[in-house]
């Protein structure tokens, strides 16, 4: 049997690790466009100077080798052919598979704003190669824009701080990272990054550029008048799933590759694992259907079940925040706040099921809760305080020495 | 693999488990008698939660089949080891995002207290040889170490 990967971050790596262990006489071909294996979510650390390029990699140097797969990197896939069962590769080559996944990812989305598609120094923040472009011009900047305050943005502005450039942070929100936090939690990092530096201009559209002889914008006109002057702009105004390879193919896209429930695409030997197809585009949730793609490209049936993404953890200057759900109040939830100097605690139930919950400051124990909505664990037994649960709460252990949860109260 | 199987019946909660732990991953060397208690350095790994009934519920990683964990990593740090079956912890390789704390569904897992750069996990004490200590400690044999299939 022969597995083709496309892709090699956190999906992918995943899945071709899988497939060894499972089958030892598969043969595996992973096609990447990038050059060395990385972990997106670091990338700040490369352009704050604290890690080198390949101290990025969350595998071990000899992982290729160990697991005999064939890597060609720098290589990118133009075309998918289902009735040859082969894709094209740009340098012309052919590469033929008995199975396929493609684990592409995404890749920056740029907004339409006037120049920014032309400029040469406005970038996007996805792979190592963008961070080693952007590194390499910020080396020579400094006044830096960053629009959209995510954790992309936050983070690239996290590196340019620590490397004492002047930051500004356009979001469109009224307050920074709007998607994970609220006004107070939010207001914690704003203080702080503010502390080194930062400033914000927030409420805030970008609307007009000027250019330079050199295509370069030097500044930025916002919708209410203010103008930013820039050496060089990074965008993290979200992404978009890489699907250019799978088009033209046979391959059903609407925005993201469709899969069912076992990672198959709507071709038979296609599967489309992490970023690419849209389930939650989060680390952990990659490398899980990296898994279950691998499984069933080795028959062995594996559904897929773990759609939950709305999760994020934080860490800027030390100060960590955990985020679970959308935030939303609607009519008829309960919200609970717990608050001291230390550390801010909000959750939002509903008929005794919590739905989100923000905790700032110490995060400690804090992995039941994710648990707890994911699995509409009802919480009106439970005598237990909302802030102060723990697996006590709900504990139990099987034959094998692993826990598991026990309904309570009953 | 072997395995810290719990009796939570057995545990009267004297936290000798706990202590065992401080004492096997303290940075500076010394007995049980001068192991500071109260230094957040010398944090434990496993810790025991009183029940509303009274009885002690053992929080113990359980270097999980499945580690929710180490698919949480997005650095490399957290590994299952193959031939052991355990979860070990690389401080070098972590990027300190506490994916894996948010991402335990057994809330097993903290960042340490002094820096918040590091997560404190159990190693099975792997660089002690025998037993882990807290099992050794433990007087009432509520945990005890067992072969299981990984």
């Amino acid at each position: 049997m022969k597995h083709v990967i496309i892709g090699m971050g956190a999906a992918g790596i995943t899945a071709a690790k899988t497939i060894r262990e499972l089958h030892q006489e598969d043969k595996i071909t992973i096609i990447s466009m990038d050059d060395q294996v990385h972990s997106r979510c670091m990338l700040h650390r490369y352009i704050s100077g604290e890690r080198k390029a390949e101290d990025l990699s969350f595998v071990p140097e000899d992982f290729f080798v160990t697991n005999r797969i064939d890597l060609l990197k720098e290589e990118e896939v133009v075309h998918i052919n289902e009735d040859k069962k082969e894709v094209e590769l740009k340098s012309g080559n052919f590469i033929s598979y008995d199975r396929l996944l493609i684990a592409t990812g995404s890749n920056s989305f740029i907004p339409p704003i006037v120049n920014f598609k032309e400029a040469k120094n406005v970038f996007g923040l996805r792979h190592l190669t963008d961070a080693v472009l952007i590194k390499d011009y910020a080396s020579r900047s400094k006044k830096i824009l960053v629009l959209g305050s995510g954790l992309v943005g936050m983070d690239a502005a996290y590196g340019f701080l620590e490397e004492k450039k002047h930051v500004t942070v356009v979001e469109m929100a009224d307050r920074i990272l709007p998607k994970q936090l609220d006004e107070t939690a939010s207001g914690a990092y704003q203080k702080l990054f503010e502390q080194h530096g930062c400033v914000f201009e927030l409420g805030k559209k970008a609307v007009l550029t000027t250019i330079n002889d050199s295509d370069e914008i030097t500044s930025v006109v916002l919708d209410d008048g203010t103008i930013v002057d820039c050496d060089m702009i990074v965008v993290a105004a979200g992404v978009k799933p890489a699907t250019s390879c799978a088009e033209n193919s046979g391959i059903t896209i609407d925005r993201f590759i469709l899969v069912d429930d076992s990672l198959k695409t709507s071709c038979e030997n296609i599967y489309a694992a992490g970023d690419v197809n849209g389930i939650a585009a989060i680390w952990p949730n990659a490398r899980k259907q990296g898994m279950t793609a691998a499984y069933n490209m080795c028959g062995i049936p594996t559904t897929y079940e773990d759609s939950y993404g709305m999760k994020n953890t934080m860490n800027f200057y030390g100060l960590t925040t955990l985020s679970l759900g959308d935030g939303v109040i609607s009519e008829g939830d309960e919200v609970k706040i717990c608050e001291d100097s230390c550390q801010y605690k909000k959750a939002i139930l509903h008929d005794g099921y919590l739905k989100s919950i923000i905790i700032q400051g110490a995060l400690d124990y804090s992995g039941i809760y994710q648990y707890i909505i994911k699995n509409h664990i009802c919480l009106n037994s439970i005598k237990t305080d909302i802030f102060h649960l723990s697996f006590a709460d709900f504990y139990g252990l099987d034959e094998k020495g692993q826990y598991e949860y026990q309904q309570t109260g009953s | 693999m072997k395995r810290i199987f719990i009796d939570a019946s057995k545990c009267d909660g004297c936290k000798n488990c706990y202590v065992a732990c401080m004492q096997a991953h303290r940075k500076d060397t010394g007995t049980i008698y001068d192991l500071d208690l109260q230094n957040p350095d010398n944090e434990s790994r496993n810790h025991i939660v009183i029940q509303k009934n009274g009885s002690y519920a053992p929080i113990f990683c359980r270097h999980c089949d499945q580690p929710e964990c180490v698919m949480s990593c997005m650095s490399g740090a957290l590994t299952k080891d193959k031939e052991s079956g355990h979860v070990y912890y690389n401080e070098e390789m972590c990027g300190s995002c506490f994916m894996c704390v948010m991402n335990c569904p057994y809330g097993v897992l903290k960042a340490d207290t002094t820096t918040k750069t590091k997560v404190i996990k159990c190693d099975f004490c792997f660089d002690h040889g025998s037993e882990p200590s807290c099992v050794k400690a433990c007087p009432t044999k509520a945990i005890y170490v067992k072969e299981v299939e990984g």
